[in-house]
């Protein structure tokens, strides 16, 4: 079966945030699906569409990425920047950093590479879901989605 | 062999000045030179007034004296004075510098040139003589000389135009250990090192200095016993008043004291330039630490609190209250691992990053912290003139502001309601701006004054008062950091006031 809600892609290789990020977006009661990348390699393969989520109906863009920047094998930095050097319209992909690095060099050179923002890691649950029940309005609700195609 | 110089009789041309007369009187009134004629053999024919002059003899004393009168009897008995004749008579003409004596006995230095003088048919009838009194000029000579050789800080010495040493001072023997006789007449290339000679240095020195004048430069030399000495060296090239080289002078300094100090200064600056660049590497590598433990080490904490949270939350109705109360202490324990894990990156970033000072509007300042506190600023009684500002990091004046200010609302009686106050003051002098934050609190005992801005110090249990001991060493830090004072006046009961001093930029 065929969702036709946005999906956010969200690449985080920590299985405890990853499920607190995804129990937030329950707690929020989200309408958004919210499909999890573990890895800087697989997120790469994801957008470009190879093996194996070659099949965009299965595994459709998204409308916003949210990127963790600590990695393994390719980082979130890499994944960012191969993004943005795209020229096939995947460049235009909103991408939102959220990390626990507040670390000003960090946050600098997230916005250099061509982050749309960035959010770090709230200390709670409350403030986590609070923190993403805000990113969905905003995002999901309020942003205007660039169309992904070459044009 | 003819001669090469000869007067034939003491006959001028036959012209309007040339007369016999005019000649005559043109002697006799010279008074710098004596110009007298000997017969062939040495007694003395004519006489002039520069003769006299230099002399002392008047021309009734000396015409038919042997000319051997006025040399030093050393020279008489060594047959100078004939010996000098003969040359004369040989070769037309002598020349020589010598000592010579006044009728009172006196020397003085002369100038000699004795001419052969023929008749008309070539025939040698007797000799001219011209002579100067130079003792002046040997004398001055003679000082000038012994000022070179007596110094004995720099080797003075001159070479010829092949690079033989002509002469040598008391310096030279001082510094390179040869004594004059020893090295006269050798090539000064001698002084060089092997590699210099064979890269062919002493050419090159002589060579610059005949095209530009002048050569100095700086590098090893030999001693006699083979030790070597670093030298200033100028060679300078002398040249007679024609323009013709005749030789050089080379004034040698031994700087070794100044090259050693030198190279000790160059040795230091290299250390230290090591040591800051690996003072930057151990830095670089505590921030790739630091910002690991921020990353890695708070990642579990999240997960500890996170899940406990979500455990009361998703599983309240299966826990009694007991394990309640222990999913509460995991989430507080998880919370303060947290903030301590926060503050010690904190101090330590504020130990290393460097702090760029700028100026910082005060009560801006003081309002940021509030807001980051989230305090309500009415619940507070500021007084600061709003145009202050002082010269400061934005972000740590801020942190340091807002340390002192919960510190201010946490530590205060159990009955009574924290009061706070802060304000502004400029200190005498007018170069620092005083913010002071006193509060109504528990007070501190002065024993304790210095010790609670150390890390981890605390005075209290975490039940009374929670907190990790880092806030007043990051205040302490910080304020170290950005040049300025801290300070706090207290006495148990009493409440507290904490200050910071920093310079003053001004009412902006």
């Amino acid at each position: 079966m065929i969702s036709t809600e946005p999906l956010i892609l969200l690449v985080e290789d920590d299985p405890a945030d990853a499920r607190l990020i995804q129990r937030a977006f329950e707690k929020a009661a989200l309408g958004a699906r919210v499909t999890r990348i573990p890895n800087g390699d697989d997120a790469v393969a994801y957008l470009a569409g190879h093996e194996p989520f070659d099949n965009r109906t299965s595994y459709p863009l998204p409308a916003v990425i949210l990127l963790d920047i600590k990695l393994p094998r390719r980082s979130g930095f890499e994944v960012l920047s191969w993004l943005r050097s795209r020229r096939d319209g995947l460049q235009r992909i909103p991408v939102v950093m959220l990390t626990s690095s507040r670390h000003n060099v960090d946050v600098n050179r997230a916005y250099d590479l061509g982050a749309n923002s960035y959010l770090t890691k709230p200390d709670t649950n409350e403030q986590l879901t609070k923190m993403l029940s805000t990113f969905d309005q905003y995002w999901m609700a309020y942003n205007e989605h660039p169309s992904l195609g070459v044009s | 062999m003819a001669p090469r110089y000869s007067i034939t009789a003491l006959r001028p041309p036959e012209s309007a000045l040339g007369s016999d007369r005019v000649f005559r009187y043109l002697v006799e009134s010279v008074r710098d030179y004596a110009i007298f004629l000997l017969d062939p053999k040495g007694h003395v024919a004519t006489w002039n007034p520069g003769a006299e002059r230099i002399k002392q003899y008047t021309a009734g004393e000396i015409i038919g004296k042997h000319f051997s009168i006025f040399y030093p009897t050393a020279d008489r008995d060594n047959g100078k004075p004939e010996m000098e004749l003969t040359v004369a008579t040989q070769t037309g003409r002598f020349e020589d510098e010598g000592w010579r004596l006044r009728k009172d006995g006196t020397r003085f230095w002369a100038n000699v040139i004795i001419i052969r003088v023929n008749d008309e048919d070539g025939n040698q009838i007797g000799f001219g003589k011209i002579t100067r009194d130079l003792t002046d000029r040997r004398l001055a000579e003679q000082r000038l000389r012994l000022l070179i050789e007596s110094v004995e800080d720099y080797a003075i010495y001159s070479l010829d135009t092949n690079g033989n040493i002509t002469s040598w001072n008391l310096g030279a023997e001082r510094i390179k250990g040869y004594t004059a006789n020893e090295i006269i007449g050798r090539h000064f290339s001698q002084f060089y090192t092997r590699e210099d000679v064979a890269a062919g240095l002493p050419e090159h020195a002589l060579e610059i200095a005949s095209r530009e004048g002048h050569y100095e430069r700086e590098g090893w030399r030999v001693r006699k016993d083979g030790s070597k000495f670093w030298s200033n060296v100028v060679v300078t090239a002398i040249r007679d008043d024609e323009g013709s080289l005749v030789g050089f002078s080379k004034v040698t300094r031994d700087i070794t004291d100044r090259k050693n100090l030198i190279d000790q200064l160059n040795q230091h600056a290299r250390e230290l330039e090591l040591q800051i660049a690996e003072r930057e590497q151990t830095n670089l590598e505590l921030e790739a630490f630091s910002y690991s433990v921020s990353h890695d080490l708070r990642a579990p904490l999240r997960a500890i609190g996170g899940f406990s949270d979500a455990l009361k939350e998703d599983y309240a109705e299966k826990l009694d209250q007991t394990g309640i109360g222990y999913v509460n202490e995991i989430i507080a324990a998880a919370g303060r691992m947290n903030q301590l894990v926060q503050d010690l990156l904190d101090y330590s970033r504020l130990g290393r990053a460097a702090l760029g000072l700028q100026t910082v509007n005060v009560s801006q300042a003081v309002a940021k912290s509030l807001q980051q506190l989230g305090e309500d600023p009415a619940s507070i009684a500021i007084e600061i003139d709003t145009r202050y500002a002082v010269l400061a990091h934005e972000a740590t004046l801020v942190q340091v502001i807002s340390n002192l200010i919960s510190n201010a609302i946490k530590f205060h009686e159990k009955n009574a309601e924290p009061q706070v106050r802060i304000w502004g003051a400029v200190q005498p002098g007018g170069n620092t701006m005083r913010l002071s934050v006193r509060d109504n609190g528990i007070g501190i005992a002065a024993q304790h004054h210095e010790r609670i801005f150390q890390v981890f110090e605390r005075l209290h249990d975490r039940e009374s008062f929670p907190g990790t001991g880092i806030g007043l060493a990051i205040v302490k830090r910080a304020i170290h950091r950005m040049d300025g004072a801290y300070g706090l006046e207290s006495a148990v009961g009493q409440g507290s006031t904490f200050w910071i001093e920093l310079p003053l930029y001004g009412r902006k």
